[in-house]
C-alpha cells in the first residue's frame, strides 16, 4: 500500500494544511479506468485507489493506493504507474495553505520549480533515475 | 450553457457561471473567456475541457444545453 502522506513543508516554506478540489464525477470515472488497466496489465489480485477532497491536514493521507498480486515486482510497478496516473491526469488540484496563511494552487507538481525540468521529480535523482 | 472552472481558475472567474452567447466550438468559448478576462489566459492555454463528463478536443462543437467544464493541469497526491 502506498499512502500520499501531507508535509509540513514545501519549497521551504511551513505548510498549514492542504484543501484538494476534484471534478469528482470525472475523476471518479479516470480512477475506475486506470485501475481497471492496471489490473489488466500486471495481472493484480486487487488494486484500489482512494483520493481526498476538502481540508486534509499535515501528517494526514491524502491518497492511498493498494496494488496486490502474487509477485511484489507487480504491486510495485503497478502502484507506482496508478499513483503517478492519479497524480498527473485525473481532475483533482491541490491548494496548500501556508502557515502565514498565504495560499497557492499547485502545479502539476511543484518539482520542476525545483529541477528545473518538468517530468524530474526531486526525490528522482539521476543516481534512481538510471 | 453552463461553465463550470476549477482551482486556479476561481481566481479568475466565477465557480459557476451561465453564458447566453452561441458559440460553435470550445475554442471560440475559450477565446471569449480571454477576452473577458486577459490575464486567464497563459491558464486557459494549460486546460483541458470536459463536456458531460468527456474530454473534448478545441474544435468540438457544443450545444447550447452542454455543460462544460474546464480543468486546470491536476495536481493531486
Amino acid at each position: 500500500m502506498f499512502s500520499g502522506d501531507v508535509r509540513d513543508n514545501n519549497i521551504g516554506k511551513e505548510v498549514a494544511y492542504l484543501e484538494y478540489e476534484a471534478h469528482t464525477s470525472l475523476a471518479s470515472k479516470m480512477i475506475k479506468e486506470i485501475l481497471e488497466e492496471a489490473i489488466a496489465k500486471w495481472n493484480l489480485n486487487l488494486a484500489i485507489a482512494q483520493h481526498r477532497s476538502g481540508r486534509v491536514n499535515v501528517g494526514e493521507s491524502a491518497v492511498v493506493v493498494i496494488t496486490a498480486s502474487k509477485h511484489r515486482k507487480e504491486a510495485y510497478q503497478a502502484n507506482r504507474h496508478i499513483i503517478d496516473r492519479i497524480k498527473h491526469e485525473v481532475p483533482i488540484w491541490k491548494c496548500e495553505v501556508f502557515a502565514d496563511g498565504t495560499k497557492q494552487w499547485g502545479n502539476n507538481c511543484n518539482c520542476s520549480a525545483i529541477t528545473g525540468k518538468p517530468d524530474q521529480h526531486i526525490y528522482e535523482t539521476a543516481a534512481t533515475e538510471k | 450553457m453552463k461553465v463550470t472552472v476549477y482551482a486556479v481558475l476561481k481566481d479568475y472567474f466565477e465557480p459557476s457561471f451561465d453564458i447566453k452567447e452561441n458559440f460553435s466550438s470550445v475554442e471560440d468559448l475559450k477565446r471569449r473567456l480571454e477576452e473577458i478576462k486577459p490575464s486567464a489566459a497563459p491558464v486557459l492555454n494549460a486546460c483541458r475541457f470536459a463536456v458531460n463528463d468527456e474530454f473534448v478536443n478545441l474544435d468540438f462543437k457544443i450545444k447550447e444545453d452542454d455543460n462544460i467544464s474546464i480543468l486546470p493541469p491536476a495536481s493531486g497526491g
